[in-house]
């Protein structure tokens, strides 16, 4: 139908893939001077009143840029997506589910565990490791409705966001201008992020290796989320 | 639209995986977890290192700097009315960060005085509530100078003190002079 004519990947669109590349280097260069830079951030965020749009804009993204435990989700998400649409529909699923819990979580000052928030983000990896090998067809003979269950972590995610800003006990003053700029930063790091991620698989996707190795990469998927899990439950019961 | 979807990506998922792979492809992502769990992760973390091969590697000095407000909880009945004075100089080595601290109980004051032996530290003043486990705690100043000094009353009993860090790559040393009524918990590396 219509569809397959449409059906132009952006990802692989050259001018799309190099001005793709041009921002995320720039956006890792200024990572590494942002971690070079810790306690600055830090002074910031404790010190900070009113609203200041760009650092909030930054802080978000470089959040989701470096937080490579979203990142692990997003890939096991996207993993076997083929379609555009597809793509935009899971990824925005994601996003609504994690925008609606992090700006809930901060304004309505819900505290909740970050070691029990990050250990359920761990298990959300492992979730779809699990469901990209088949594991619940097998296994279970069932078919979890895959749109529920990203939204749904999506919730829980945003719920890691909002501890992660919460720590710095933002001042009443321009609060939430400063969330919806970390918010939106967050996104635009996610982008930037899926981004290479997707330039990655469609390429790989091409490549005869790319069924060879998809059992070992959702393998390799699960076993980070094990990890994540279990290293923030040792830090829950430790603490 | 929900079933295309769905057999969109079940059928992707993989049609050539048998039941025995699976079963291995689990159990190779719990056993690939937990040995990186143990050999790093949880040595380099919190210096939980069960087999010792994390200290053999020096993985563990990642985790040394442990929570003081655990170890010192028990000082707290230690602390004493009376008014002492020290003084202390501290190393703070080249783009090292270090704090010292004190056991202070609520409304208690210290008069303090430091001065480092030329170039500027970034310093963060500031206090940890007795018998909390969070992590928490509550700065009172953080800026970047060669000398402080003034008059501090604990707003909650608990661990305070400064954390300075050298961002230079000199060695600085800090010469620290305290009085009031605390009892020194001191350095933390």
């Amino acid at each position: 139908m219509i569809k397959n004519t449409t059906r132009v990947s952006y990802f692989t669109n050259p001018y799309l893939l190099k001005m793709l590349l041009c921002c995320l280097t720039l956006l890792v260069t200024f990572s590494a001077f942002a971690h070079g830079v810790d306690d600055d951030t830090k002074q910031f965020l404790l010190n900070v009143t009113g609203v200041h749009i760009v650092p909030f804009l930054y802080i978000g993204s470089d959040h989701m840029v470096t937080g490579y435990d979203h990142l692990l989700f997003l890939v096991g998400v996207i993993f076997f997506l083929r379609k555009n649409k597809d793509i935009l529909l899971y990824v925005s699923l994601f996003t609504l589910g994690h925008s609606f819990t992090l700006l809930l979580g901060v304004i309505n000052n819900i505290q909740v565990n970050a070691y029990l928030i990050d250990a359920i983000i761990g298990f959300s990896v492992v979730y779809k490791g699990f469901d990209n090998l088949a594991g619940f067809q097998r296994w279970f003979g069932i078919n979890p409705n895959t749109k529920v269950a990203v939204f749904i972590f999506g919730l829980f995610h945003g719920f890691g966001l909002a501890t992660k800003i919460q720590e710095f006990q933002l001042k009443q003053d321009g609060l939430i201008e400063n969330l919806l700029a970390f918010n939106l930063g967050v996104e635009i790091g996610q982008f930037l992020a899926l981004g290479l991620v997707l330039l990655v698989i469609n390429v790989w996707r091409k490549y005869a290796s790319f069924k060879q190795f998809s059992t070992a990469t959702n393998t390799l998927l699960m076993s980070c989320g094990l990890m994540l899990i279990g290293f923030q439950m040792t830090g829950f019961f430790l603490n | 639209m929900n079933n295309v979807n769905n057999d969109d990506t079940t059928s992707s998922t993989l049609s050539a995986n048998t039941e025995t792979s699976l079963l291995k492809s689990t159990i190779a992502s719990a056993i690939i977890a937990v040995m990186v769990l143990v050999l790093f992760i949880l040595p380099a973390e919190y210096n939980i290192d069960p087999t010792g091969f994390g200290e053999q590697i020096g993985l563990t000095v990642l985790a040394k700097p442990i929570d003081s407000s655990a170890i010192n909880v028990g000082k707290v009945e230690n602390t004493t009315t009376q008014t002492q004075k020290d003084v202390v100089t501290v190393l703070v080595p080249a783009g090292k960060g270090v704090e010292y601290k004190f056991q202070l109980t609520q409304y208690q004051k210290m008069t303090y005085q430091w001065q480092t032996d030329g170039m500027s530290l970034y310093l963060d003043l500031h206090g940890e509530p007795a018998g909390d486990a969070t992590g928490y705690y509550e700065s009172y100043t953080i800026a970047t100078a060669k000398e402080m000094s003034g008059q501090f009353t604990a707003p909650f009993t608990g661990i305070h003190g400064w954390y300075w860090k050298n961002k230079t790559d000199q060695d600085i040393n800090v010469t620290l002079i305290t009085e009031g009524s605390y009892s020194v918990v001191g350095l933390k590396q």
